[in-house]
């Protein structure tokens, strides 16, 4: 049922068999998924497991050693310059460093595509703006400077930039990372709140399981580049899987090893 | 556009997005030099606005406000009256559900 009904979805995405090698390292191993209109979708995963590198992937950053990537119903893989440029145009990056120009205004910041982009007006261009910052809540912040708000004020600026050219999805890079539990929480909100109200896609990379599990329609566990399993929180929640269990719960004990057995130690210092 | 009663009507078609919202803009910045007084907009027809068409409706509101004229919007889709929603245009603009309701209320 629930496939039937998915598949009847917009795809905003979709991943096929992707390869990614950086010299004899296979950092993405065979990655396949589809991420539909208006849904949450998490890439979670430990720090090198390959999620960034997927992300960079799926918005065209970086180019596959195989597979391909469709973005927008668009083959991104072999597009280069102008053609990727004009569907770029069209998804929404939220980064982790939420990647404001000090030297600009918060209204200038979020003007910013627009004036790149587009060739509307400036009186246009500020009422779309200050539309913006009220969808995030800093409707009245246009004129102060990056340094002048908080670290979750500007995620939340980075959000407002982000959805500036109306996107069909917006990908967002660790959106809680460095930010307090109830900071965390409001950025969770209004990811969720843009997702179901402007009926785009989010896909959100992170390994903050509380957001995760606050967030996402459907998550993916990457795991070693591969995708171990697809699911709703509450299927990764009950997963067999001993890795996905250990992930969820953060335990140090498990199939995850920290540290290598002394043997190897050994072997390794001396070789 | 037809004018009846000294109200001006309007029907927009199809979608008012990046590439149509200048169009509108400037249709509309002669009803603003005219001050023609009553304005409504049909938006029976309209599919989709994104937040450039919002944001010059905003601007021709406004404009139309300063010189003491009234502008109403009518036959709003569900999709198109969900936008405004959202960005709480709904509660800037006086829409109504029908042409004839709006034109009564002028």
């Amino acid at each position: 049922m629930e496939n039937s009904k998915q598949e009847a979805r917009e795809v905003i995405v979709a991943v096929e068999d992707l390869v990614r090698k950086f010299g004899d390292r296979v950092v993405l191993n065979g990655i396949t998924m589809k991420i539909y209109k208006g849904e949450t979708f998490v890439i979670m995963g430990g720090s090198g497991c390959g999620k960034s590198t997927l992300l960079r992937h799926i918005i065209g950053n970086l180019k596959p050693t195989s597979g391909r990537v469709s973005l927008l119903g668009t083959d991104i893989t072999k597009l280069d310059g102008a053609e990727l440029d004009g569907v770029r145009k069209k998804i929404g990056m939220s980064f982790q460093s939420s990647a404001l120009f000090d030297s600009m205004t918060v209204g200038e910041n979020v003007s910013l595509p627009l004036r790149e982009h587009t060739k509307l007006g400036k009186s246009v261009i500020d009422i779309m703006v200050k539309m913006k910052l009220e969808l995030v809540g800093l409707r009245g912040f246009e004129d102060l400077y990056p340094s002048e708000i908080s670290g979750g004020m500007k995620k939340r600026v980075g959000i407002a930039r982000a959805i500036a050219m109306d996107p069909q999805v917006v990908f967002y890079d660790e959106p809680t990372a460095g930010l307090d539990p109830i900071m965390s929480s409001v950025i969770d909100k209004l990811i969720l709140d843009l997702s179901k109200k402007l009926q785009i896609a989010s896909v959100v990379v992170t390994h903050d399981m509380k957001s995760v599990m606050n967030i996402a329609d459907r998550i993916a566990m990457l795991y070693e580049g591969k995708v171990l399993q697809i699911g709703t929180p509450d299927e990764i929640r009950k997963s067999p899987n001993g890795i996905v269990q250990q992930f969820i719960q953060g335990s140090f004990d498990g199939p995850i090893r920290f540290f290598q057995e002394k043997d190897d130690y050994l072997e390794q210092l001396t070789k | 556009m037809e004018t009846k009663n000294d109200i001006m009507a309007c029907r927009i078609n199809g979608v008012i997005d990046i590439n149509t919202s200048p169009e509108l803009k400037k249709k509309f910045e002669k009803v603003v030099k005219e001050k023609v007084p009553k304005v409504l907009i049909n938006l029976e027809r309209v599919e989709y606005v994104d937040s450039s068409g919002l944001a010059t409706m905003v601007e021709i509101l406004k404009k139309m406000r300063a010189y003491g004229g009234k502008l109403k919007l009518s036959n709003l889709s569900g999709k198109v009256k969900g936008l405004f929603e959202i960005t709480k245009l709904d509660k800037l603009f006086d829409i109504s559900d029908s042409e004839s309701q709006a034109l009564g209320s002028f």
